[in-house]
């Protein structure tokens, strides 16, 4: 292991195994990859309700090949964590499901619409794909880096499905509606998938060590720059808009905001601190232990099968 | 009377290059999907096309995308999509651009 491991990856050194690592890159890795297998695997019991309302047979295979895509992301995160050392049965099959780490937003059943799934993709993938993205491009984790180019096509596959049945919804005038109504209670939930502003963030050791390349705030405006465009270009009212004198995207309510859970209806006239959102975060939302108990049913299944002999 | 474009057949395919499979952005032209690019009557296009399995999920996606991308061309009006089975779709049909896709992606071929 060198010496100054931080100068060393600044250096364009690739980190390839624990030799390489000392004990706090181990644990910024570690914690990160959690958050992307979380983050992948929970993603399925999120939409998996979207299913029932799809349209035709050929949206509903699109969308388990998605969800079948997602599995396979979150298998590789957590085989880089096996790899690491950490037990992975342990952490799927014995946490608490309030100690998942994977986004708030999955915490909700995307079954309202069709057009619910087709935002998912759009704007959730797309977050995935700006941050799975630069980690692509900028990791010093060797495996992670060479894992993920088979990942990155696949979030654009999403993303894709996500903007193309957004365009066709919203060129249905019976679907419309359902777009906008999607859109107003799910894209505060993606600009809140990037973390603490910048500014309230004391250190960084992701990009200390180079896990990952851009700052939360940097990673929001790539995802804004995508998305309120396309939004725009579709007919689509989004809360956030270019700003020519700052030269980048401003949201057009305070962020952070108080969320209204039962109605999943954001309040632009209350807002909160940090401190509220992290509360929430760490409560986790309405669907939470559901959707981990659905993912152990076949595992607990199965044990009580062999006990039983 | 306005005046009818002519449609050339090869700007049709070059225009084609933009539409990429859903899954790998890999061109349906570079992938051997589009069979034949015809023009019969008055702005009306006929494409011959097949897809790499037919139970591929993403088809009326993918000719949406064909339409969209062609309707854009100056004088096309009408686009008609027919999927053929015969011969079918190999990997055989695929340029070396886009096995040089592949290949960067770490995927057998």
């Amino acid at each position: 292991m060198a010496t100054d491991l931080k100068a060393w990856i600044a250096e364009g050194n690739t980190v390839e195994s624990r030799a390489d690592m000392n004990e706090e890159y181990y644990r910024t890795l570690r914690d990160t990859l959690i958050i992307v297998g979380d983050t992948e695997l929970l993603s399925v019991f999120a939409l998996r309700r979207a299913l029932d309302n799809a349209p035709n047979l050929n949206a509903k295979i699109t969308a388990l090949a998605i969800m079948q895509d997602e599995i396979g992301h979150a298998h590789i995160a957590y085989r880089l964590l096996a790899d690491l050392g950490e037990d992975i049965d342990a952490l799927v099959y014995e946490r608490e499901p309030r100690q998942f780490k994977h986004p708030y937003a999955f915490d909700f059943a995307y079954d309202g619409s069709w057009a619910e799934l087709a935002v998912f993709n759009a704007f959730f993938d797309r977050a995935g794909f700006v941050l799975l993205g630069d980690a692509y491009a900028n990791t010093s984790y060797g495996p992670w880096k060479r894992a993920l180019a088979k990942v990155d096509k696949e979030e654009l596959f999403h993303v894709r499905n996500g903007e193309v049945w957004m365009r066709t919804l919203m060129e249905n005038e019976e679907t419309r509606a359902d777009v906008q109504r999607a859109v107003d209670w799910m894209f505060p939930l993606a600009v809140e998938f990037f973390g603490l502003p910048d500014n309230l963030k004391t250190r960084n050791t992701q990009l200390e060590y180079r896990i990952k390349g851009s700052t939360n705030d940097q990673l929001r405006q790539k995802w804004l720059r995508e998305v309120v465009p396309f939004c725009e270009s579709i007919g689509v009212r989004v809360p956030a808009h270019y700003d020519e004198e700052k030269g980048e995207y401003v949201l057009d309510y305070p962020f952070p905001c108080h969320f209204d859970e039962e109605a999943k209806q954001w309040r632009f006239d209350q807002p909160c601190t940090w401190d509220d959102v992290i509360a929430r975060f760490k409560r986790r939302g309405p669907k939470c232990e559901e959707f981990v108990a659905e993912l152990r049913k076949g595992y607990r299944e199965i044990a009580r099968l062999r006990e039983a002999g | 009377m306005r005046e009818q474009a002519t449609i050339e057949v090869n700007r049709l395919w070059e225009a084609l290059r933009a539409v990429k499979d859903p899954e790998f952005p890999v061109s349906v032209v570079d992938l051997g999907l589009i069979y034949a690019l015809r023009v019969e009557g008055e702005g009306r296009v006929v494409v011959d096309m097949t897809y790499t399995s037919t139970a591929c999920g993403c088809m009326e996606w993918i000719e949406e995308d064909i339409r969209r991308c062609l309707l854009q061309e100056p004088g096309v009006e009408e686009v008609i999509i027919n999927v053929v089975w015969d011969p079918p779709w190999t990997k055989e049909r695929m340029n070396e651009a886009a096995r040089q896709r592949f290949r960067e992606w770490g995927i057998s071929l």
